[in-house]
């Protein structure tokens, strides 16, 4: 990797624990197709025949690419980490101690149809992600996929790894999920997740696809889709979940929202209350307004927001009771991904830089006790 | 220092029925529910909307108890608002959309024929 000039100086300052909830390993069919039972391993073994394209494989990683591109433009950027050790130097350049694990590719296993096939693909990634990055203590620590076209096989899943000492979290598919994660056919899979311990994390990316966040093929660019189908993907999750009280319902189920940046959070918090004042009646499990369960929820940073005046970052962050509830997140290796030296521009107090850094990471994720 | 205000006659507010009246410069909702009265003041805090013109009504219920099933409860003691549907449980003053949120009330009784707030 291209290290950055600020490395280390600027990240291990006072000895600051730096824990990264979203960076990215690289799986392909061909490394899943030892992990994949029958019939599904024939499947793998004939798509890891299809050329690679960068997150798009028809039938893996299902994605339409509506737009043109130059050399060397934005978002041209395509580099992946396929191996653990990889993953540690490019996390020790980073100035990052521990970093959570989610996929590259299936990132859309929502848009996949076929249950049973969508099933036997997150087993597989759980097998590989436990076998070939989990192994080792070295700050490689991971979220399972729960195959929520299944959510009773989705809860197997939470049950299975949960005991496991470096899986930290449920990864739940967050853009194409038809029906949203407010329906109740789910369930059975926040109910394990409660009863684990485990966070359930909701990662967003952005593809062409008929349910939320629709309506993508409208833009004429990747600017304007790429702004928006992030958070409308998680913004639209959570709103279903707080239409039928997951929150209430599941009071002890710890939720965090990744790659849809903060600053939509005041926003929808706000539109959430306003709504319930008049409507309380619908969603009457909630015992309160909306943006009190909101202030309990997690919320990653990348991609941060930033603003002319980083201060006014600072400024957003105290609307939720950000200090508390923001975890760093780099989206490494991914073409957007930020430096932490992003974060530590925004002037925030030394004590709230530690909690978003990493202390709040570690207490979601019960890491603490891996911490001197 | 409070004082008792004969507000009403007892035949202008039957059971199950509500009233505006004014006491001391204020406008107050007065209710009878099941032959006890209660008084809240016709404003609600949300936009100020004139509350106890509002109607008499139940609400829905969903918690553990009712095993997450949407449930009617509390028929004729929840005041809705007129203006945004903010619900006030009459004879609490509580209002349901925020736990943190109350109304005052004052004490209300009959004695013959007349109906006295408290205030």
């Amino acid at each position: 990797m291209l290290s950055s000039t600020l490395q280390d100086k600027t990240i291990k300052r006072n000895g600051m624990t730096v824990v990264d909830v979203d960076v990215h390993a690289h799986e392909t069919p061909a490394a899943l197709a030892p992990y994949i039972e029958m019939p599904w391993r024939k499947t793998l073994e004939h798509l890891a025949t299809v050329p690679a394209r960068y997150l798009d494989i028809p039938g893996f990683a299902p994605n339409i690419g509506l737009y043109p591109s130059f050399p060397e433009s934005g978002g041209q950027r395509r580099m992946t980490v396929t191996s653990a050790d990889q993953m540690r130097t490019d996390l020790d350049d980073l100035g990052i101690d521990i970093g959570v694990l989610f996929p590259d590719h299936l990132l859309t296993h929502a848009a996949l149809k076929q249950t049973d096939y969508a099933v036997a693909l997150a087993r597989a990634y759980n097998r590989w992600l436990v076998e070939e990055w989990l192994g080792k203590d070295n700050g490689l620590v991971g979220a399972l996929i729960a195959p929520h076209h299944d959510p009773v096989a989705a809860a197997d899943e939470i049950r299975r790894y949960a005991a496991h000492r470096n899986v930290v979290a449920v990864y739940l598919p967050t853009c194409c999920v038809d029906p949203l994660y407010g329906n109740t056919r789910y369930d059975p899979m926040f109910k394990a997740a409660q009863e684990e311990g485990l966070p359930v994390m909701f990662h967003s990316v952005t593809a062409i696809h008929p349910v939320f966040p629709f309506n993508l093929h409208g833009f004429d660019t990747t600017f304007g889709a790429h702004i928006l189908a992030h958070p409308f993907a998680l913004i639209a999750n959570l709103v279903s979940m707080m239409e039928t009280g997951v929150p209430a319902r599941f009071p002890e189920l710890q939720i965090a929202f990744t790659e849809g940046g903060v600053a939509w959070v005041p926003w929808i918090m706000w539109r959430m209350d306003k709504e319930y004042a008049e409507r309380r009646r619908e969603v009457a499990a909630l015992k309160d307004r909306p943006s009190s369960y909101v202030r309990r929820m997690y919320f990653a940073t990348q991609p941060i927001e930033e603003p002319e005046y980083l201060g006014d970052m600072a400024t957003m962050l105290t609307l939720f009771g950000g200090e508390d509830s923001v975890l760093f997140a780099s989206d490494w290796p991914h073409h957007d991904f930020d430096h932490p030296s992003k974060i530590l521009q925004i002037p925030l107090p030394e004590e709230t830089q530690r909690k978003i850094m990493g202390g709040n990471a570690l207490r979601l994720l019960r890491l603490e006790d891996r911490v001197k | 220092m409070s004082q008792e205000y004969v507000v009403a006659t007892v035949d202008q507010v039957p059971a199950g029925k509500h009233i505006i009246v004014h006491v001391r410069g204020r406008e107050i909702g007065l209710f009878n529910i099941d032959g006890k009265y209660y008084a809240l003041p016709n404003a609600c805090f949300h936009q100020n909307g004139p509350l106890c013109r509002g109607a008499i009504s139940g609400t829905v219920v969903v918690n553990a108890k009712t095993e997450w099933k949407r449930t009617w409860a509390m028929q004729g003691e929840v005041v809705v608002c007129p203006w945004h549907s903010l619900e006030f449980h009459v004879p609490t003053g509580q209002c349901l959309a925020y736990p943190k949120r109350k109304l005052p009330t004052w004490p209300v009784k009959a004695e013959g024929d007349q109906i006295t707030v408290t205030m």
